[in-house]
């Protein structure tokens, strides 16, 4: 098996195991990063959601062979050492986590979005936000958003 | 104190102490043991807990599944101990055992568990308890220290203070000499703040592992590992009630990594009775992705035949058609409801449906498992710490006292993970292999394996006199539970001739506990009957429910947990929401209101649903006002967190609950079959108010808001529309 090469959190990173194996595992199991969860398994929960070179990617549908030369992100690479990414301390201040479970997820693609648009519509943040919380925990990731979207605006 | 010097000290308080108080580097449960016998008032274990850097961990025992006791329970314990919460850990404690005379583990007074929105209630008085003990210990080793009278010393944000000569000193320092207090100081000599010294109870708290959450940190089972752990993973019987009839592994055990095949056959035997464990063939090897693989790659042929007549189509037909020709068990019976009938002014014939729920718990079940010839560790998230010690005993063949269990955070439970089939699955597969096992359930697992939220079939007759009073009640439901609570249910109780029937047609489909249980859909069937009770008398809804509602004695509820209803506080609930949602204004066409209220258990919700249709059946839901009386509110900010929950739960149960069975077979299996509320649908707004009525005492939240937000959105959908809902989903897929 040819030996994969990618970028993970900033760092170089290389895989020479099974290249079916879908990201999410291959980062819980291989590399102990287990922010990233597993809910589906078919791309429709959004609990396992990383940035592959800057854009959402549900990670439970990625082999790990799609990587090469990639550059990945999880919810672990985020912050800024102990600065806290925007979003990470909107979650926290808006109490926005009830289980917790889906919001690595959930911050992971909110952040892929403010990247690409940092004063996104509505309709762009509905687009988004497809994943799933089972705690309903929505109105409250929408002020957080919110939040975040105001501060990038009056910065 | 030098740092060296200050861990002698408090090693040697370990020693000394081994109790309520002790540093980390004992196992929790020993500390939990002993701390038990010491705390008669209390019956939690251990509460606080200091490692060598003197950092202070507050234990909470309480399962925590999205529902926040961990936040709430550490906010009771900060507050009584007076300790900084933005300055402590807050960790689950370990399952607290204590054994019967069979060698069960059973509790005391103290449920480790959370069920029945029972946590809160039931946590607040033991936990004041144990942590005004902790407390009285460390200030009675404060006044020997300084030789100063109790009356001179004061606690303040985790230290002792004289306030004689400005002196302090921090709990972690009086570990050793707090914990030799308990020879003079006795729990029961102890009593908690009174509640207008409590100064953190009764403010917003924001979930204490805010932070771990936010950055990915490891807080559920699935996340951790133990030193050699193999991963399995289970090939289930995908038809109900089904088994295996042979199998060939030799694909599945030729591939990388494959450990070993075990076969699982359904526990118990007799298919008749609840199933603990389904069939299926187990796969172990080194990785969840070659396990994963190599259970696909098994080949099995399934026994499907019990269960080919439980068909969604089959099953919708057959109670529909019990209605009218099923033999009822009466369970409620008051007046002559037909002379009542014939009497009444307007009367309603109104028959409901609505199908199976699935949990779709979030996180799919998993557990580690370490069995061992003469011991078992366990890590899980589950409801029911000693369900789980028991279980894993019974499975191994252990005894209970040989059984840790080390409950985890939840990834919601909503019912589900009150059972405990996952785990001694995992535990059956550790003592197979000899090896500690990471056993992970697939979302297909977790959907077809399900204890579903029963279906029901419902036929109410009912009438109102001339004057707009309900006069006659006649509640008919058939389902594949015996459903007693819709059928006991207010408005029972509050009309001179009511009759409550109920039958139940069995099945092969397994039932367990959903998110308030029975009330969820009894809230429905009941406020929308009501509301097209009102329409036909011609009163406004709100006014229809205020009339029911006002002016009523007390009555003692038949349904469990058998309290007192006052329904005054229903009127209260109902008038602050209409107040709040500005009831009856006028709304452009398309656009509804609608009401509803519902007591769950203890505590009870009200809500005004605002929607706008979009297209024959599809809807937005601009806006929900909420109302919740739960009692004394801890934490404000965790109660809206379940309202909000709740609402939200409850209307993508409405719109999308459905598990469809094909021949007995379940093939809503996923979320793309499945289908659940998102980001998107979700409402626009949720304004809730927490109703204060003076009460010392906490109640439940968890359950409460789901019910009644059911029948105020179908309710605001007929508004809307002019269509009524008589059938869930609202969003069927077919049939
Ligand atoms: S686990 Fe990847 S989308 Fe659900
Ligand atoms: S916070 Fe529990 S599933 Fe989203």
């Amino acid at each position: 098996m040819p030996t994969i090469r990618y970028r993970l959190n900033g760092r170089p990173q290389q895989y020479d195991g099974d290249p079916t194996q879908p990201l999410l595992w291959h980062l819980r199991d291989d590399l102990g990063l287990i922010g990233s969860k597993f809910g589906c398994g078919i791309g429709a929960c959004g609990a396992c959601t990383v940035h592959l070179n800057g854009d959402a990617a549900r990670s439970c549908l990625l082999p790990v062979s799609a990587l090469a030369d990639a550059d990945v992100r999880t919810i672990e690479g985020l912050a800024q050492g102990d600065e806290l990414h925007p979003l990470q301390r909107a979650w926290i201040d808006h109490d926005v986590a009830q289980c917790g479970y889906c919001q690595a997820g959930q911050i992971m693609a909110a952040a892929a979005l403010l990247e690409k648009h940092p004063t996104p519509n509505e309709e762009q943040i509905n687009a988004a936000m497809s994943g799933i919380c089972r705690c309903g925990t929505y109105s409250r990731m929408r002020k957080a958003i919110a939040s975040v979207v105001a501060d990038g605006e009056s910065a | 104190m030098s740092a060296q010097s200050r861990r002698t000290f408090l090693r040697s308080g370990l020693k000394l102490s081994g109790l309520l108080i002790a540093v980390s580097s004992a196992p929790t449960r020993l500390l939990a043991e002993q701390a038990q016998e010491q705390i008669s008032a209390g019956q939690i274990g251990a509460v606080l807990r200091f490692d060598e850097q003197g950092l202070a961990t507050l234990l909470v025992p309480t399962p925590d599944m999205g529902q926040g006791m961990m936040t709430t329970s550490a906010q009771i314990l900060a507050d009584e101990l007076d300790l900084d919460l933005d300055r402590v850990q807050v960790q689950l404690n370990s399952a607290i055992e204590r054994y019967d005379a069979q060698g069960q583990a059973t509790s005391g007074e103290f449920v480790q568990g959370a069920g029945g929105s029972l946590s809160t209630m039931v946590s607040w008085p033991q936990l004041r308890r144990a942590a005004a003990y902790a407390r009285a210990l460390l200030v009675s080793a404060a006044a020997a220290h300084w030789n100063a009278p109790q009356s001179q010393l004061e606690t303040r944000a985790g230290r002792v203070h004289h306030r004689g000569n400005g002196a302090s000193i921090g709990y972690a320092e009086l570990v050793a000499a707090a914990s030799q207090e308990h020879s003079t100081l006795r729990p029961n000599n102890v009593e908690p703040k009174r509640l207008a010294q409590l100064t953190r109870v009764g403010r917003d708290q924001r979930n204490v592992h805010a932070r771990q959450i936010a950055t990915g940190q490891p807080l559920f089972a699935g996340d951790l590992s133990v030193p050699g752990m193999l991963h399995a993973v289970i090939r289930r019987c995908p038809h109900l009630n089904g088994s295996v009839q042979s199998f060939d592994a030799s694909a599945a055990e030729a591939m990388p990594g494959v450990v070993r095949v075990l076969p699982f056959p359904r526990v118990p035997e007799d298919r008749k009775q609840w199933r603990q464990r389904a069939a299926g063939i187990a796969v172990v090897a080194k990785s969840h992705w070659q396990a994963l693989k190599a259970a696909q790659a098994l080949s099995i042929d399934w026994d499907g035949s019990l269960a080919v007549e439980d068909d969604s189509v089959i099953l919708h037909t057959k109670c529909m058609k019990a209605l009218s020709d099923g033999e009822f068990q009466q369970l409620h019976q008051h007046g002559d409801v037909e002379a009542a009938l014939a009497a009444s002014a307007h009367q309603v014939d109104l028959s409901y449906y609505h199908p199976h729920w699935a949990h779709t718990c979030m996180e799919p079940h998993n557990a580690i498992a370490d069995v061992r010839a003469d011991s078992a560790e366990i890590w899980v998230g589950n409801q029911n710490a000693l369900g789980v010690v028991n279980a894993v005993a019974e499975a191994t063949g252990l005894r209970a006292n040989q059984v840790k269990v080390n409950i985890q955070r939840m990834g919601t439970g909503f019912g589900r993970k009150w059972p405990t089939d996952y785990v001694t699955e995992a535990a059956l597969i550790s003592q197979q292999v000899g090896a500690p096992v990471k056993l992970q359930w697939t979302r297909e697992d977790e959907i077809e394996q399900d204890y579903y939220n029963p279906l029901g079939a419902y036929r109410i007759r009912a009438g109102v006199d001339s004057d707009g009073n309900l006069s006659a009640w006649h509640f008919r439901v058939a389902s594949d539970a015996l459903l007693r609570t819709a059928a006991q249910d207010l408005p029972i109780g509050l009309v001179p001739a009511s009759l409550g029937e109920s039958l139940q047609i069995p099945n092969n489909i397994s039932r367990g506990a959903w998110r308030g249980p029975q009330h969820n859909v009894a809230g429905w069937v009941i406020q929308s009957t009501l509301d097209e009770l009102a329409e036909q008398a011609g009163i406004d809804s709100l006014q229809f429910l205020l009339r029911l509602y006002s002016g009523k004695a007390p009555l003692r509820s038949p349904n469990w947990p058998f309290v007192d209803i006052d329904t005054a506080r229903h009127v209260a609930l109902l008038e602050k929401v209409a107040a709040e949602a500005d009831w009856g204004k006028s709304l452009p066409a398309g656009r509804g209101q609608g009401i509803a209220v519902h007591q769950t258990f203890h505590s009870i919700a009200a809500h005004v649903v605002e929607v706008e249709m979009r297209g024959e059946r599809d809807f937005i839901v601009h806006r929900v006002t909420s109302a919740i009386d739960c009692g004394l509110v801890i934490n404000p900010l965790g109660v809206r967190a379940q309202v909000e929950g709740g609402v939200i739960d409850g209307i993508c149960a409405a719109k999308y609950g459905e598990v469809r069975f094909d021949k007995g077979v379940p093939v809503s299996n996923n979320f793309n079959s499945y289908r659940k509320l998102r980001y998107a649908e979700a409402p626009r707004r949720i304004d809730v108010h927490l109703m204060d009525h003076g009460d010392s005492e906490p109640r439940g939240t968890g359950e409460t808001a789901l019910p009644p937000v059911i029948p105020a959105l179908t309710n605001a959908i007929y508004a809307a529309s002019g269509k009524r809902v008589r059938r869930l989903p609202l969003l069927r897929a077919e049939g």
